[in-house]
């Protein structure tokens, strides 16, 4: 491992510089995994410094270093005149076909091609100035802060068809008042209830609390309710709790996008959802120990009758056979809770050579109810167009996801909220901790607003 | 003239000697070397010049003037042959990044800020281009006149059914009977219709196409649709500013950023020298400057209790085992090196699991509920603990090579003079060792300094601590991150630069220092 290669780059030679040599090149690898968007230059340098470790160490290369050492270079251009950066697995197969039609009826060479989701962003950094990046990609609205703050990404104006998008789709595709993405699905968390332990939907929050602490103190289930808090706190997980008693992250302005200088973490509902919180730890309905792992695991074996989770998960409650249902969130506190909704969509690259055509294949061809309903099997994600959406109630996991969208917020996409996960986290992670959760949350709110004034 | 210098010592010696032979041959594999590493290095140096990389390209010229001096010349600079090849991978693998580091912390570089001027500027003006007010959206199918190659047209269709042809002398209103079917588009008489591709191939054409019309000039939208267009920031060059036209509000350069009296910033900023701002910002935030210290000392800390735990218990298992009495000794060893040989991103994470107070093992087996990552201490130590288990394998690992390395007649010796195990221990094999292991300890201090990724796998610097950005178990690099990408505006490589400095330095300090003390237990030896 690491310890051992720049120990031994250490030994090997001009004993104090390498000493340099060696902290630094612990500094710049420690720099290379973390920000993957640093310059080549920089890559190759740490890159080149591991190299020259490894040669030393030859025999000790583990699977981990191979992986950040290796980088991930997107597929090439080719002769295409118009190129779609797309998720190989879902994603290409449905593009694909359009885009032959389109390349077939519009004369001009289209190429599809496959890029991982969580390497599109940084690629498109790498390879749009280049002109080797993609005409069109594939992604999610809360890459558009960074993507319009780099200039990566230019508007699109969908002209009177906007209306026939589910309305928290095309607010998360809005940045400063402008349409920057083609969306095609929603992704949220909802309520899965696992039905043979509660037959019926419980018509409040404080109804499925109830429920839950009577379940597990008769010791029919172990977890009352597997809501994720990964050892910590999980505002994402948690913020449909949270907007019931009247918190919220930031304010919105009159046309729907976020207002940076209306931070709400430390609002009245804030504190007390903060305090609704601290008595849910208390009593046991909430636990910072869950983690991801044991939320999918308790619930799959039955140990727990509700989880709060999204589409990510149920593709294994399916397959452990468990037999539940996913419901939007009862209301909490008597208010309708809000979800933070992800959204996906097609977006055109301001690098790009033939934005016009780009436009031209969103507008005519991917904006049709046909390719919504083809990611959404595809994908099994509920689809933005309101027509699409309405089509497929008869699918009940998806729509379930669906409904609960409806109420939803966009995940916030402003740079601002950058500033905002750390402190948040840590505000859940001391009221879970027993502080007192107006000081937590107030001394998280002013910790944000330093951050968003020092960016 | 080098040849001579080769060749002039075997013409002096009538007999003929194997070394001569071997001597030409070194020649010629040295002029092949050279000769391979003189290509290379010149078509890379051709490369970074395509890529405008021209500080490198001087510095890798430089170098191969040197390298080809040093072994082109027989007699002179016969210490720069060893030394050369190792300075310049020295300055290319440790000072470039430094400097280069050193650079960027002196840059705005991050989120918001890695274009260059001129992209940044065009791109401002690009995005600002949208429909004027109330434009009226057509349609558009781009016509061209006699055939695919004759002069561009649009035929415009307002969202009432009214068709026009706009040119650039302007719109013409068409009768519906004028419209043709051309396949799946329309055209009218003299006029072909061109598909995207067509289109695509005279792109440039296209987009230089205004219509004036009374709402101002309509312009193409993609090929499928056009409106009159408003571009709202238009840059002065002359005044270097940037200036909205809707509503006259001037935007000035201010590190990186078009920003409007207000401070309101135009995104995107481009990237900029901003000077010591990133050292002045570091020194005045007020987190930063209350928590540095506590960060520093618990760094310092955790990187010397992890060395000294581990070297102790990986010294104590070397000593055990370096008893030749001992059975199965090779299996044992294979045994104790397999903490080190899973990757350590795996097993801290397993570790994380373990020491989880409800759901974890180490609770769940002993019936306990230690929070082991919870609370005021124990974070402290259960770091500590799997860090020692992290790195006990590798202490073992030297400690065994070094003790075997020790002569034997040494402790015979000693136990002649009638000295006690533990006499032995401390006068004579513990020093040897420390002579053969003390650098590696400062080489595992300086990793352990750094050891970002035990921390943010075990802990991500948790607990929290009330109205603090450092938790408690934040050491500095990890304090680094959350400072450079978990603050204002995303990733921030200009700050994270800056602080990777500071950091640099301590280490590289402390490193000096510690090798300075090494050299001295050498001198015990003599």
């Amino acid at each position: 491992m690491r310890r051992n290669r720049t120990a031994m780059a250490m030994v090997s030679g001009l004993a104090l510089l390498v000493a340099a040599c060696g902290s630094d090149g612990g500094d710049s690898a420690a720099e290379a995994t973390t920000t993957e968007a640093t310059t080549a230059t920089t890559a190759e340098a740490a890159e080149t410094t591991e190299a020259a470790e490894t040669t030393e160490a030859a025999t000790d290369t583990t699977m981990v270093e191979e992986t950040t050492t290796t980088e991930y270079v997107a597929p090439a251009r080719g002769d295409a005149d118009l190129v779609i950066w797309a998720d190989p697995t879902t994603q290409v197969p449905v593009v694909e076909p359009l885009a032959a039609q389109f390349a077939e009826e519009e004369g001009l060479n289209v190429s599809v091609l496959g890029v991982p989701g969580d390497k599109i962003r940084d690629q498109l950094a790498k390879a749009g100035p280049a002109g080797e990046g993609p005409d069109i990609i594939i992604g999610a609205h809360d890459w558009l802060g960074e993507l319009v703050a780099n200039g990566a990404v230019i508007p699109i104006d969908l002209g009177a068809d906007v209306d026939n998008y589910a309305d928290v789709a095309i607010q998360g595709f809005s940045y400063d008042g402008k349409l920057y993405g083609l969306p095609f699905a929603v992704e949220n968390v909802a309520l899965i209830r696992n039905v043979d332990l509660v037959p019926e939907s419980p018509a409040t929050w404080e109804d499925l609390e109830a429920t839950a602490l009577q379940l597990a103190a008769d010791g029919t289930v172990e977890i009352p309710l597997a809501l994720q808090e990964n050892g910590n706190g999980d505002p994402y997980h948690n913020y449909p709790l949270f907007t019931g008693y009247g918190g919220y992250v930031f304010g919105t302005n009159p046309d729907g996008s976020y207002n940076p200088d209306d931070l709400g973490i430390d609002s009245p509902g804030a504190l007390a959802a903060a305090e609704a919180f601290a008595r849910w730890s208390e009593e046991g309905l909430v636990s910072k120990d869950i983690s991801f792992d044991i939320m999918k695991e308790s619930f799959m074996s039955g140990k727990a009758p509700f989880a709060i989770t999204g589409p990510w998960s149920v593709g294994d409650f399916t397959d452990a056979g468990v037999n539940f249902v996913v419901e939007p969130i009862p209301s909490v506190n008597g208010n309708t809770p809000k979800v933070f909704v992800g959204v996906q969509g097609f977006m055109i690259s301001s690098f790009s050579e033939a934005q016009d055509a780009a436009k031209t294949f969103l507008l005519d061809y991917i904006n049709s109810e046909e390719l919504q309903l083809a990611m959404y099997e595809a994908g099994n994600r509920p689809p933005a167009m309101t027509s699409a959406f309405e089509k497929i109630a008869s699918d009940p996991i998806p729509y379930g996801f669906g409904l609960s969208a409806v109420n939803g917020q966009p995940m916030p996409a402003i740079p601002a909220m950058a500033s905002v996960w750390d402190s948040w986290t840590s505000a859940y992670e001391l009221v879970f901790t027993g502080t007192d959760p107006d000081t937590a949350f107030t001394e998280a709110a002013a910790a944000i607003r330093e951050k968003i004034a020092g960016g | 003239m080098n040849d001579d210098h080769v060749v002039a010592p075997g013409r002096g010696t009538r007999v003929p000697r194997p070394g001569r032979v071997s001597l030409t041959t070194a020649l010629v594999v040295k002029l092949g070397v050279l000769v391979v590493l003189n290509g290379l290095v010149l078509a890379g140096i051709q490369r970074m010049l395509a890529n405008d990389e021209v500080a490198m390209a001087v510095f890798s010229g430089l170098a191969l003037l040197v390298i080809d001096g040093v072994y082109l010349s027989e007699r002179r600079f016969v210490p720069g042959k060893y030394l050369v090849p190792g300075t310049i991978f020295l300055v290319i693998f440790a000072l470039y990044p430094v400097l280069y580091t050193v650079y960027i912390s002196t840059t705005n570089y991050g989120t918001g800020n890695n274009l260059d001027r001129a992209t940044a500027i065009a791109q401002l003006e690009a995005q600002s281009v949208a429909s004027s007010d109330g434009a009226i959206r057509y349609e558009l199918q781009i016509l061209a006149q006699g055939d695919v190659d004759g002069p561009l047209a649009f035929l415009l269709t307002d969202p009432n059914g009214n068709r026009f042809l706009g040119t650039d002398a302007g719109l013409e209103p068409l009768d519906p009977s004028q419209i043709i079917a051309d396949g799946r588009r329309e055209t009218i008489a003299g006029y072909v219709a061109l598909n995207t591709g067509e289109a695509q191939d005279r792109v440039d054409e296209v987009t230089s196409i205004a219509v004036p019309t009374d709402q101002g000039e309509v312009v193409n939208d993609g090929f499928r649709a056009a409106f009159a267009k408003l571009q709202r920031l238009q840059y002065d060059s002359a005044t270097n500013t940037m200036r909205d036209v809707v509503d006259g509000t001037e935007y000035t350069v201010e590190s990186g950023y078009f920003v409007a009296p207000d401070g309101t910033r135009l995104l995107p900023g481009w990237r900029a020298n901003v000077g010591l701002d990133n050292y002045q910002r570091l020194i005045s935030t007020s987190s930063v400057r209350g928590e540095f210290l506590r960060v520093f000392v618990w760094t310092l800390v955790f990187s010397i209790m992890s060395v000294v735990l581990s070297f102790a218990l990986g010294m104590f298992l070397a000593l055990v085992f370096n008893n030749p009495k001992m059975r199965a000794q090779k299996l044992y060893r294979s045994l104790i090196i397999i903490p080190y040989a899973l990757p350590s991103f795996m097993t801290a994470l397993v570790w994380k699991g373990m020491l989880n107070t409800q759901f974890g093992i180490v609770n769940r087996m002993l019936g306990v509920s230690i929070p082991w990552l919870d609370g005021q201490w124990m974070p402290y130590v259960s770091i500590l603990l799997v860090n020692t288990w992290l790195g006990y394998p590798y202490m073992f690992l030297i400690c065994t090579g070094a003790l075997q390395s020790i002569p034997g007649d040494l402790n015979e010796a000693a136990i002649v003079d009638g000295a006690s195990g533990v006499a032995r221990f401390r006068r004579v094999t513990f020093p040897l060792l420390l002579i053969a292991v003390a650098p590696l300890l400062v080489a595992s201090f300086a990793f352990n300094f750094n050891n970002f990724n035990l921390i943010y796998l075990l802990t991500e610097g948790k607990p929290s601590v009330l109205g603090s950005n450092a938790g408690r178990t934040d050491i500095l690099i990890s304090f680094t991150y959350k400072l450079a990408f978990g603050g204002g505006r995303g990733a921030d490589y200009g700050y994270a630069a800056t602080i990777s400095f500071i950091i640099f330095m301590i280490v590289a300090g402390i490193s000096a220092f510690s090798f300075r003390f090494t050299r001295r237990l050498e001198e015990i030896r003599r």
